[in-house]
């Protein structure tokens, strides 16, 4: 369970985004929905412990990651935490799998990519270099790279900014498919995939003070 | 993490190869010039600190002491053997061995020396013996020379006037012993007892019956000469006196004979001063070139590093702590310090085969094996600095947390 707790991050120079509480439950999806410069991915990076908040707390699983120092969350999110980004954050230059490996210089266990690489049917693509992928391809890389750890939380922020309708909601899919039973909360402009998340969270009021979560799976805004 | 370190520098193997080239070029160039200037330094006055006068005919003082220590040249010309009654008499006092040294004739361009077996003194002899003072015909080679002719105990040697010359002598000498390599002009010579030498030519005139008078003069000019003799004084105050005595006109056997004494150390340093300005100059050049490519190293690095900032922050992004990404760097850069000074040793040792050639002249065998404390800190200190940059940038970068806001 991921509380959020009078959150406010203030960026140089820029007015500060206060968020209002939010409790993510375990096992959950929730796709977070918003213009941009809202501060969805703000969160996202809030949560997985990239950036630090100016005030309030993030607690997970009850433990205050707004107390950790940098290194502890790091260790948190190599551990519990895959991150899937918008521009997914891959070595053009070196294969699927060596991207994938790449985990082992923490000690992550990726014997089980191969598995993952084919659910999400780029298993013949796994000795090919990251820069001759397609857009979808290297998505579906990160979304590999992201949960070859079998995290606990998966945050996914615009996973399918890059790429059109049809191949963004087939990644959407195999998304929500290999996440079950975890929580998931991906960030997204697009209100025509709401119906693969548990809930959706209107980015824009909830910055406004007002949590708007639509509950049902599948209900079209 | 090697692997994939290994990995990683696949990536960028263009720049890897630039700053490998790099580093064996300056760290080659440095260790090689060193140790050639050393081991032709060490090589010449260890030499020539063995006996402390000379004694030869008149002429270039230079040429005595390269030819009677280190066969090279020609021999000046030749004294009268007789001359040694004197020295082991007149002058006892001052003398505590006298060595006679004739060079002659040549094996497969390999000079032969004839002397008597305190000349080998303190050289180990590999296999066989030494040849018999009081015996004729019997020859101890160097190590080279018994390496390149393939030569064995009792093989017999022919020698000849020149390399060139296709009559050999018709009387041979039998290898009684091949010497362990000393990696010094010994390696390159076939010694004989001095007497031996004359035996070949008497015998040779024998068969010289129908010569002309200048060929018969040059062969009587073999008769009871050497080319000089070296003695070991009692004290420098002796040598000196020796070389007093005998530099100018000397009666020998009733004979005026025109002589010369040298101290060969004072002769050697002589040249060696000489040749001390050339050695600092490629002191000097090969340091501009490893200070240079020290510069050019660490820019690459530190260009390598600047582009790598990118994925540094993707590692980061992703969970691979700074200290990971640290040992990832400097394992990397310290993989390519390490071949790089690996091959750069190698380098220099390949060199030192192919300068032989060109230092076998002043009597010296490079030794491939003879590594000098100070090689070690060039490239030990290369590979520092190959490694240094790296690790100074992944600090600022792990002090600058790139992640957190």
């Amino acid at each position: 369970m991921i509380e959020i707790k009078n959150l406010t991050k203030q960026f140089q120079n820029e007015t500060a985004i206060t968020y209002s509480d939010i409790t993510f439950e375990t096992g959950k999806s929730y796709m977070l929905l918003g213009a941009s410069g809202c501060g969805k991915s703000t969160l996202l990076n809030i949560i997985a412990g990239i950036l630090s908040p100016t005030s309030g707390e993030v607690l997970i699983d009850s433990q205050n990651m707004t107390e950790k120092s940098q290194k502890e969350k790091d260790k948190f999110r190599i551990k519990n935490i895959g991150y899937i980004f918008q521009d997914f954050k891959l070595i053009n230059d070196m294969s699927v799998m060596d991207n994938i490996n790449i985990l082992k210089l923490e000690g992550v266990d990726t014997s089980c990519a191969p598995e993952i690489l084919k659910s999400l049917g780029i298993y013949e693509k796994k000795s090919a270099k990251v820069k001759h992928l397609s857009g979808g391809q290297k998505q579906r890389v990160a979304i590999a790279r992201a949960i070859v750890k079998m995290p606990d939380i998966i945050l996914a922020d615009e996973p399918t900014g890059n790429l059109n309708f049809a191949i963004g909601e087939e990644v959407i899919k195999s998304l929500s498919e290999i996440s079950k039973g975890k929580t998931l909360i991906a960030v997204t402009h697009d209100d025509r995939l709401a119906k693969y998340f548990d809930c959706v969270i209107d980015m824009n009021k909830m910055t406004s003070g007002i949590v708007d979560i639509i509950p049902e799976k599948g209900a079209d805004l | 993490m090697i692997r994939f370190a290994l990995k990683n520098m696949a990536i960028k193997k263009v720049q890897i190869i630039l700053v490998v080239i790099s580093i064996i070029l300056s760290a080659g160039i440095a260790v090689i010039a060193f140790n050639v200037s050393n081991q032709v330094s060490d090589g010449i006055e260890g030499n020539a600190q063995y006996y402390g006068v000379i004694i030869g005919p008149a002429g270039s003082k230079t040429q005595l002491a390269m030819n009677s220590m280190y066969f090279a040249d020609e021999p000046v010309g030749t004294i009268p053997y007789s001359l040694i009654v004197e020295l082991s008499t007149t002058d006892a006092k001052d003398v505590r061995e006298v060595v006679p040294f004739s060079m002659a004739d040549n094996y497969n361009g390999a000079g032969v020396v004839g002397t008597t077996s305190s000349y080998l003194a303190g050289k180990e002899i590999k296999s066989g013996k030494m040849f018999d003072d009081q015996g004729l015909f019997q020859a101890v080679v160097g190590y080279r020379v018994a390496k390149d002719n393939n030569l064995k105990i009792g093989d017999t040697l022919y020698t000849s006037h020149s390399a060139g010359d296709l009559s050999p002598h018709t009387k041979g000498i039998t290898v009684v012993g091949i010497l362990e390599e000393t990696h010094s002009s010994f390696d390159t010579v076939v010694f004989t007892e001095y007497r031996t030498l004359w035996e070949i030519h008497e015998h040779e005139e024998e068969g010289h019956e129908g010569e002309t008078e200048g060929e018969h003069e040059e062969h009587e000019e073999h008769g009871k000469n050497v080319c000089a003799f070296l003695i070991k004084a009692k004290s420098d105050g002796s040598a000196k006196a020796l070389v007093n005595k005998y530099n100018g006109v000397v009666e020998v056997d009733g004979k005026a004979v025109s002589l010369q004494a040298i101290e060969p150390m004072s002769v050697v340093n002589d040249v060696l001063d000489e040749t001390d300005n050339t050695k600092y100059i490629v002191y000097v050049l090969s340091a501009v070139i490893l200070v240079m490519n020290i510069m050019v190293i660490s820019i690459i690095t530190l260009l390598n590093m600047y582009h790598s900032s990118k994925e540094i922050a993707l590692m980061r992004l992703i969970g691979i702590s700074m200290k990971k990404i640290n040992l990832l760097y400097i394992i990397q850069n310290s993989i390519i310090g390490f071949v790089s000074i690996a091959l750069a040793f190698a380098l220099s040792r390949i060199c030192l085969i192919f300068m032989n050639d060109y230092v076998s002249s002043m009597g010296v065998v490079l030794n491939i094996g003879k590594i000098y404390p100070l090689e070690i800190v060039i490239l030990v200190g290369v590979f520092l600095i190959s490694v240094l940059p790296t690790a100074i940038w992944t600090f600022i970068m792990s002090r600058r947390d790139s992640i957190s806001g």
